[in-house]
C-alpha cells in the first residue's frame, strides 16, 4: 500500500512540473501582443506623417486604429476573464477622479468618432472622486464605448454622478437600442441571457458584469444595467459602483 | 493646456529605440522642448545624477531581466527622484508583479500600452495639474520640513476638494515618519470611518505597531489582507508583530507568503533568510538568500553580505553531509564565496569572512588539508587586536568547527570585553559560546531539552536528568542547558540528599564557568554556583553570614 502511494505522489509531481502555468502564458502573450499593437499604431502614425498634405486631411487610418483598439480590448478581457475564472484576479481599488478618467476616454475615441461624424460629450462634476479599480473599469468603459460607437447614429454622451451611495456611469447613444432578450434580464441575471455565439458584444457584457460585481462595499455590490430610451432614445449602458 | 508642457523637462526610459522616438514625437507635439532619453538603467541613473527632470516616463519591461521598478527604487533610495517629480510607469498590462512592492516605491501613475497621443496628452496634463496643485506640500516633504507639510495638508483638507483623500493619505504617512503614533492613528481612523480601504487599514496597523500595541496591530494587518491579499507591507507589519510577540515561526510563515506573491523585494527576502536561519529552517533560509543574490544583482542591494549569508547557510547545511546533495551544496557554497571575493576584492572584512566560511565548508566535507589551508590563509591576514566583531565571530565559528575550541573561546571572551556595550554583538557571542556545534546537533539538543523541561515539570526528575544529559552530549558547553541540569539536580538533591548529585552539579558548573560577565545567563550561573557551594559546605556558608 505504501509503495503504491509513493509512486502516485511521484507521478503527481511529474505532471506538476510539466504543466506550465497557463495564466503566465496568456499574460506574456498579451504583453507581447500589446507591444506589437503599440508598434503597429506608431508606424501608422509615422506613415501618416509622410503622406502628402491633401491625403492627411482624409484620415484613412481610423479603421486601423479602431480595429487595433478592439483587439486591445479583447486582449484585456480575455486575460481578465481567465484570471477571474481561476480566482487570480485581484482588484486594486483606490480613489480615482472620474472626470479625468472620462476625459481621457473621450480624447481616445474622439478622433475616430469624428471620422464617422459622431459627436461625443461628457457630463460630470469636475471634483467627482470615487473608489474603484482604474484599469478594470477603464476596460469596461472602453468596451462600452466601442460598442456604442458601432451602433449609434450620430451621438454618444457619457454622464456620471452619485446616486444612493453608488457611482453611476451611463453611456447614452441614439442607435436602435439593445435587443429585447438582453433587456429582460433582472439586475445581476444578465449572464443567463448571454449567447457567446453572437460575438464581441456578449463577451464585453459578460466581462463588465463579472468585474463590476467584484467591487463590494459594506454589503453592496457593483453591477451593470442595459436599457433603452435614455437621453436620445437609443441604448443606455450603465455601470453601478458602490 | 499647451502652456503646461513647454517648461517641463522629460526623461524617457525604454530599451526600444522605436518606442523612445515615438514617445519623443508625441511629447514634442505637446510643446515639450526638453526631452532626454535613456536605453538602460545605468544610463537612466547617470542622467538623473546630473539633471533634474520634472517627469520621468519609464517602461516597466526593460529586457534582460531589468525592470522599471528597480530603477524607481534605486532613484528613491539614492534620493535622486523627489516627491515633487512625477515618475510614470508604462506597462503592457496591469500585471500583479508590477503593481506590487512597497507603497513608498510606487510610481505616481501607470499608463497602459498601447499609448496613443491623445490619451497621453490628457493623462499627463491631469497629472501635471494635480502635481502643481500639491507642489507646496511636496516641496516641504522633499525639504524634510514635515511639520510644515502637515500644516499645509490640514489647510488643503479644509478646502474639501478632490485632493482631500490624497492629503489624508500623505498626512498619515507623515505622522508615521515622525513617529507620532497617536495622530497617525487618528488620521487613518478618520478615513476608515468613511470607507474601509486597504491602505488605510495598513496605515492604522503601522500606527498601532509604532505604539507597541502588537496584538491589536496584528489584527488590523490581518483585516487589511482580507481586503487585499496582495498588500505586501501588511505582511511585513504582521511579521514584525509576531517577532515582537516572540512567535518567530509565525513571522517566518507570513514573510514566506509575502515572498511567494512578490519575490522581488530584496530587504524582505533578506529578513526571511535571517529569521528562518534563526528558526533553524536552513532550507528556507538558503532559498531566501539565493533570491537575494538573484534579484540583488546589478541593483543597489548588491553587497558582500548577500553572498556571505548564503555561503554561511550552505556551509551549515552541507556540514558532515557527504551525500551527493551535501557535496553539491558545499560546491555551491564555495562558488558563492569565491564570487563574493571576486566581486568585492577591496572589502577586506568580506574577503576574510568568505575565506573563513570556506574553511568550514571544506572541513564539513572532511577535506581537512583544504580547510587548514583556508584557515592559515585567513590567519596570515588577521590582526587579532583590530578584529571587527563581524570577522571575529566568523573566525571563532571556524575555530570551533576546526576543533580549536580553546582558541575560539579566548577570542570570544576578548571580543565580549571589546564590545561590552553592543548588546547585539554580545548576544551573538553568547549563542556561539553556547552552541558552537552543527545544525543537526543543535536541533537534537533543543528537542531533548524541551523534553527534559516537560519531565521536570511533571516531577519525573530521573527521566528529566537523563534527557538533559543526552542533550548535553550534543552541545556540552551550552550555558542554559547546563544550568537547567543543575537546577534539576538540585531539586533531586532536595528530595533525596546525596553528595554525588551535588558533585555532578559542580561538574556542570565547571563547564560553563568561562562565560563572560555580559552573558545573559551570568547572574543565574553565579546564583546557582552559590547554592551548590552552600549545600556542599554548609559551615563556610554560615560562617560567611556572621559579622
Amino acid at each position: 500500500m505504501n509503495q503504491i502511494d509513493h509512486i502516485n505522489s511521484e507521478q503527481d509531481q511529474l505532471t506538476d512540473a510539466v504543466q506550465p502555468d497557463f495564466s503566465l502564458i496568456i499574460a506574456s502573450a498579451v504583453h507581447d501582443m500589446k507591444n506589437s499593437l503599440s508598434m503597429l499604431l506608431h508606424s501608422v502614425d509615422q506613415m501618416c506623417e509622410e503622406l502628402p498634405e491633401e491625403w492627411k486631411q482624409k484620415n484613412n487610418t481610423t479603421t486601423v486604429k479602431y480595429e487595433a483598439e478592439r483587439v486591445n480590448a479583447y486582449l484585456i478581457q480575455l486575460l481578465g476573464l481567465y484570471r477571474l475564472q481561476n480566482k487570480m484576479l485581484s482588484l486594486h481599488i483606490d480613489e480615482c477622479f472620474v472626470s479625468d478618467l472620462l476625459d481621457e476616454q473621450v480624447a481616445h475615441y474622439e478622433p475616430m468618432l469624428l471620422d464617422k461624424n459622431i459627436s461625443l460629450s461628457i457630463e460630470v462634476d469636475e471634483d467627482l472622486a470615487w473608489y474603484f479599480d482604474r484599469e478594470i473599469i477603464l476596460g469596461v468603459l472602453n468596451n462600452a464605448l466601442n460598442n456604442a460607437s458601432r451602433y449609434t447614429r450620430s451621438k454618444i454622451e457619457i454622464c456620471a454622478g452619485i446616486k444612493d451611495d453608488f457611482l453611476v456611469i451611463e453611456i447614452h447613444d441614439d442607435g436602435q437600442g439593445y435587443p429585447a432578450l438582453l433587456l429582460e434580464s433582472a439586475p445581476g441575471e444578465i449572464l443567463n441571457n448571454i449567447n457567446f455565439q453572437t460575438g464581441s458584444t456578449s463577451l464585453g457584457i459578460y466581462f463588465a458584469e463579472m468585474v463590476t460585481r467584484l467591487h463590494v462595499q459594506s454589503n453592496k455590490k457593483g453591477s451593470i444595467k442595459l436599457s433603452n430610451g435614455g437621453k436620445f432614445g437609443g441604448g443606455v449602458f450603465s455601470i453601478y459602483l458602490p | 493646456m499647451e502652456k503646461l508642457f513647454p517648461k517641463l523637462r522629460f526623461l524617457i526610459i525604454d530599451d526600444f529605440e522605436s518606442f523612445r522616438s515615438s514617445l519623443r514625437l508625441m511629447l514634442s507635439s505637446f510643446g515639450v522642448q526638453h526631452i532626454d532619453t535613456a536605453s538602460t538603467p545605468e544610463e537612466a541613473m547617470e542622467k538623473c545624477r546630473f539633471n533634474f527632470y520634472d517627469i520621468i516616463l519609464c517602461d516597466f519591461n526593460l529586457g534582460l531581466g531589468k525592470n522599471g521598478q528597480q530603477i524607481l527604487e534605486a532613484l528613491k533610495i539614492s534620493k535622486r527622484v523627489k516627491q515633487a517629480q512625477l515618475f510614470i510607469m508604462i506597462t503592457a498590462e496591469t500585471a500583479k508583479d508590477v503593481v506590487l512592492g512597497a507603497r513608498e516605491y510606487q510610481p505616481d501613475a501607470y499608463i497602459a500600452k498601447p499609448i496613443t497621443r491623445q490619451v497621453l496628452e490628457k493623462r499627463l496634463s491631469h497629472l501635471i495639474k494635480q502635481q502643481q496643485h500639491l507642489k507646496p506640500i511636496n516641496r516641504e516633504i522633499d525639504l524634510e520640513n514635515y511639520a510644515k507639510a502637515i500644516s499645509l495638508c490640514h489647510q488643503q483638507i479644509e478646502l474639501k476638494n478632490k485632493y482631500q483623500s490624497w492629503c489624508y493619505q500623505t498626512l498619515g504617512s507623515l505622522y508615521l515618519k515622525l513617529g507620532d503614533a497617536v495622530n497617525a492613528k487618528k488620521t487613518y481612523e478618520t478615513i476608515l470611518n468613511n470607507r474601509e480601504l486597504p491602505w488605510a487599514l495598513l496605515g492604522l496597523g503601522q500606527s498601532l505597531l509604532l505604539n507597541q500595541e502588537y496584538s491589536n496591530a496584528a489584527r488590523v494587518f490581518e483585516n487589511s489582507l482580507k481586503l487585499n491579499s496582495n498588500l505586501l507591507e501588511a505582511y511585513d507589519g504582521l511579521a514584525e508583530c509576531y517577532l515582537k510577540l516572540n512567535q518567530p515561526k509565525r513571522a517566518q510563515d507570513i514573510l514566506q507568503q509575502a515572498v511567494s506573491i512578490s519575490p522581488r523585494l530584496i530587504p524582505r527576502q533578506e529578513k526571511l533568510g535571517t529569521i528562518s536561519q534563526k528558526n533553524q529552517d536552513i532550507e528556507t533560509a538558503v532559498q531566501a538568500f539565493r533570491e537575494v543574490i538573484r534579484y540583488g544583482e546589478h541593483s543597489i542591494h548588491e553587497k558582500p553580505a548577500n553572498y556571505l549569508n548564503l555561503g554561511r547557510c550552505l556551509a551549515e547545511w552541507s556540514e558532515d553531509d557527504l551525500s551527493p546533495e551535501g557535496k553539491s551544496r558545499a560546491e555551491e557554497a564555495i562558488n558563492v564565496l569565491e564570487t563574493s571575493i571576486q566581486k568585492f576584492p577591496l572589502n577586506e572584512d568580506a574577503c576574510l569572512s568568505a575565506t573563513l566560511i570556506e574553511a568550514r565548508v571544506f572541513n564539513g566535507q572532511r577535506m581537512l588539508p583544504e580547510a587548514d589551508k583556508k584557515l592559515h590563509f585567513a590567519e596570515s591576514t588577521i590582526e587579532e587586536d583590530e578584529l571587527s566583531a563581524e570577522v571575529g565571530l566568523e573566525f571563532a565559528r571556524t575555530l570551533f568547527a576546526l576543533k580549536q575550541p580553546e582558541r575560539a573561546e579566548k577570542l570570544l571572551i576578548n571580543l565580549a570585553g571589546k564590545y561590552a556595550n553592543d548588546a547585539l554583538v554580545i548576544s551573538r557571542i553568547e549563542s556561539l559560546l553556547d552552541e558552537p556545534e552543527s545544525l543537526t546537533a543543535r536541533k537534537q539538543a533543543k528537542e531533548l531539552n524541551k523534553q527534559g523541561i516537560k519531565l521536570f515539570e511533571q516531577n519525573q526528575l530521573d527521566a528529566a536528568i537523563e534527557s538533559i544529559e543526552s542533550a548535553l552530549t550534543f552541545t556540552p558547553k551550552h550555558a542554559a542547558l547546563n544550568l537547567n541540569l543543575i537546577q534539576v539536580l538540585l531539586k533531586h538533591y532536595e528530595a533525596s540528599p546525596n553528595k554525588a548529585t551535588l558533585i555532578k552539579a559542580q561538574l556542570c558548573l565547571k563547564k560553563i564557568e568561562h562565560i563572560p560577565q555580559q552573558h545573559h545567563q551570568y547572574k543565574r550561573m553565579k546564583f546557582l554556583a552559590k547554592t551548590i557551594q552552600k549545600l556542599l559546605n554548609p559551615s563556610t556558608a554560615k560562617a560567611g553570614i556572621r559579622p
